[in-house]
């Protein structure tokens, strides 16, 4: 083919994705390709047909096109600064199931940029809790026993200090 | 250890089955953890062929027979792995065996190591037993590895073996390190279909293990990633996770640490989770003795040392007659029996003293300033050590920093040298800071301005903080006609459009953060080291009313009131303790050398401050 092909997809093709309920979404190619999963399997297939994608649903797939289209937009026209106060917009009312859906499906779509933005962002609300607030936040049970607990707390005992090193305990002695 | 239980077992016969006769006898040196097997409950023992293919069994007890059920003449020959089938006629690994105890099983058999573990095994008729497996290499004389000696005690297992519809989160009786998973690393396991149920209202137990590890758990910091070890067994059993570590290493402390440190850790076969809390705790923190072999002659004082890699390299000094030398010396602290080695190179820069040496990436270092025999240089030398011939070469610049000694320097990005301060030809002080870039075809030095300048002076340290930022600590400063010891911090960050030192803390000038008790007495000639995650320790120099000082010093410049701490430091510190030349190899140990007053001039006795426990694993 005499013509780059991939630009001439990119201002006409829809590509085609059939989700966990069997509707189909469609979304431009340029919004497809910010997807690594989707870039590989188009290549190969090209855009005529369907592209399976069984384990995601309706809602999060929304999210994840939202998500895509934006950037995709934003690439050289918006500020950084403004991307990321979008960005922030995006993550602000999504609950807890939405929010590791998304890393699911980020993972399995391998899109780099949104899983990163979501990880960073569960990663900063375990940062300096305490395991009971963690536990809280992610609503995950304490399946360890007292002397679990109180054995893992001694082997541990440094991360629940409040310095990082111990205060100093004797003079060094001098070599004679 | 104790030879005698395993020698008892080699000779002792098992009835019902032909056992196969070694020709040689390896020789048996078994450590601790073994006899406590030995004496805790009965043993099954387990020897396999390591020079064959596929590890066949050779020899196995009567209590293996036993309580696996399976009898000897049924499974010499054959490889262990049929424990991990669900009773003879099964085909492939019950999906409940931890893959990974299997992986770091092929790894420490692989690399050589012992290893200690949990495992289900299942009997021949089906039931699950919970292993406790101890494997050992056994080497000949000549140290290669001709058997594994397999030691394991049980306990019963209770598992509910029904159909699996899914990954389940179950503990075993009394097993906190037991862990059950699917197939960890697969895509399929990302999307399972749990047991309903089972806690469908976290979140977390969608997610897989290696997501959770990878994206998430690497972002934190040590401490972080520790206290979620008392959240849950789940989280408990990935904070044991290697690879965790390592990611978590690589993303606080950078990519280059992290290689340094790996060489360390393959070597010495460290884990990687004492390494990180290691030195972030600095809990380990030892002096220790390190004697070497060679010498270095002619004895010379006022040299240079810096770390490439696993070496120390040593340039220049002062020698007899307090003339400048410029011989290159080698100490390779990777080898058995480190010894000075002379290097013998082309075209070596004029001798001098007072100078600084400073390691840059790959193999390469630099040399730059100090006195010479005809007065000051403002000259710098290249050196690459793994050349076949090595060769210093001088680094050609049209305008150059004024000739100096006493001056300090440091690397930054592996590729930058930058100087600092010193003292001149007419003993004038300097405060100035320069900047040569190495990477370029023709480096050109650079002054770096700024609007404010530390007061002038020399037998100051400049230590790297991350990839873009210097700290200057102590030395002999101006301060009005006089010239005093300084306590002084200053930090300049060379990413910054402006760039301007800024005072941290110290004694001198108002602002900054107050000092406290614990803050070092004002110094010049000290040793200061960088820490992985921008800390910087210091000890020793000359302080006031010559006192001896034995204190280690840690300042972390990255917390919001940066303030001086005593590191408590196990070990006898040397005893002279000023004008030593330090420098920091494998990321792990300060070598400390020389000094005033020492009475080694041969360089054959030197201090090390052992940032971890360098011992392997045990």
């Amino acid at each position: 083919m005499a013509e780059d092909p991939t630009a001439a997809m990119a201002k006409e093709c829809k590509v085609r994705l059939k989700i966990s309920d069997d509707t189909i979404f469609e979304v431009e190619y340029a919004v497809a390709m910010q997807s690594q999963m989707l870039k590989n399997a188009l290549s190969d297939t090209g855009t005529d047909g369907t592209v399976p994608l069984h384990n995601i649903s309706s809602e999060i797939m929304a999210k994840v096109v939202e998500y895509c289209a934006y950037h995709v937009n934003a690439a050289n026209t918006i500020s950084e600064k403004d991307v990321k106060i979008w960005d922030q917009e995006f993550l602000k009312d999504l609950d807890q199931a939405t929010l590791f859906n998304l890393i699911m499906a980020t993972q399995y779509m391998v899109i780099h940029n949104l899983q990163d933005l979501i990880c960073q962002t569960v990663a900063d609300r375990i940062k300096d809790k305490s395991a009971e607030e963690v536990r809280e936040i992610f609503n995950i049970q304490n399946d360890l026993t007292p002397e679990e607990e109180e054995e893992i707390r001694h082997e541990n005992q440094w991360a629940f200090e409040e310095e990082g090193w111990p205060e100093i305990q004797e003079e060094v002695r001098l070599e004679g | 250890m104790d030879e005698s239980p395993k020698k008892e077992l080699a000779v002792r016969r098992n009835t019902s089955s032909h056992l196969h006769r070694k020709e040689e006898t390896p020789s048996w040196h078994l450590g601790a953890p073994v006899d406590i097997f030995f004496r805790s409950s009965p043993c099954r023992i387990v020897v396999v062929n390591a020079q064959e293919l596929d590890h066949p069994i050779i020899y196995v007890n009567l209590i293996f027979e036993q309580v696996t059920g399976y009898r000897a003449d049924e499974v010499l020959g054959r490889n262990c792995r049929f424990l991990q089938y669900q009773g003879s006629f099964a085909k492939t690994r019950y999906p409940l065996v931890d893959i990974r105890i299997l992986t770091e099983i092929c790894r420490c058999l692989s690399e050589g190591f012992d290893f200690e573990g949990e495992r289900l095994n299942f009997r021949k008729g089906g039931s699950p037993l919970m292993n406790r497996l101890y494997i050992k290499p056994i080497c000949n004389d000549e140290g290669i590895i001709t058997h594994f000696l397999g030691v394991q005690s049980f306990k019963e297992a209770n598992f509910d073996l029904s159909p699996l519809r899914g990954l389940v989160w179950k503990k075993s009786s009394g097993a906190i390190h037991t862990h059950i998973l699917g197939d960890m690393y697969s895509q399929k396991s990302l999307f399972v279909h749990r047991d309903c149920s089972f806690k469908k209202c976290c979140p977390l137990y969608k997610v897989s293990d290696e997501v959770l590890v990878v994206n998430i758990l690497a972002r934190l910091t040590p401490k972080d990633v520790t206290s979620l070890g008392s959240v849950c067994h789940r989280f408990y059993n990935l904070t044991k996770d290697e690879s965790l570590w390592k990611l978590v290493c690589q993303n606080i402390w950078g990519q280059e640490t992290f290689s340094i440190l790996e060489s360390v850790a393959r070597r010495r076969r460290l884990w990687w989770g004492k390494i990180v809390r290691e030195l972030t705790t600095l809990e380990a923190a030892a002096w220790r003795k390190l004697t070497v072999g060679g010498s270095v002659e002619p004895s010379c004082i006022n040299f240079s040392v810096c770390a490439v890699g696993s070496k120390v390299v040593l340039f220049g000094g002062e020698g007899v007659n307090m003339q400048p030398v410029n011989d290159t010396f080698v100490l390779d602290l990777n080898e058995d029996c480190p010894e000075w080695t002379h290097i013998n190179v082309n075209s070596a820069p004029p001798g001098r003293w007072g100078h600084t040496l400073s390691g840059l990436s790959d193999s390469r270092l630099v040399v730059f300033g100090g006195c010479g025999r005809n007065g000051l240089l403002n000259d710098a030398f290249v050196l690459d050590l793994d050349e076949p011939q090595p060769t210093w070469r001088e680094v050609s610049c049209s305008t150059r920093p004024l000739p100096r000694s006493w001056h300090s320097s440091c690397i930054l990005d592996g590729t930058k040298l930058i100087v600092s301060g010193g003292c001149t030809d007419s003993g004038a002080l300097l405060s100035d800071t320069f900047l040569l870039d190495l990477t370029m075809e023709k480096p050109v030095w650079k002054e770096i301005n700024v609007s404010w300048r530390p007061p002038s002076r020399l037998g100051h340290t400049l230590s790297v903080l991350g990839n873009h930022k210097i700290l200057m600590y102590g030395g002999l400063a101006t301060s009005g006609p006089l010239r005093l010891r300084s306590s002084d911090v200053y930090i300049m960050d060379l990413s910054e459009e402006e760039t301007r030192w800024k005072y941290v803390t110290g004694s001198m000038l108002p602002g900054g953060v107050s000092t406290c008790n614990s803050a070092p007495p004002p110094r010049l000639d000290h040793a200061a080291v960088s820490l992985p995650g921008g800390r910087v320790v210091v000890f020793g120099g000359s302080i006031a009313g010559s006192r001896l000082e034995t204190k280690v010093y840690i300042l972390d410049p990255m917390e919001e009131k940066p303030t001086w701490r005593i590191l408590y430091v196990q070990g006898r510190q040397p005893k002279y303790a000023s004008g030593h030349s330090t420098c920091l190899v494998g990321g792990t140990r300060v070598v400390v050398l020389g000094g005033h007053h020492t009475e080694d001039w041969m360089l054959t006795e030197l201090h090390e401050l052992c940032l971890i426990n360098l011992k392997g694993t045990d």
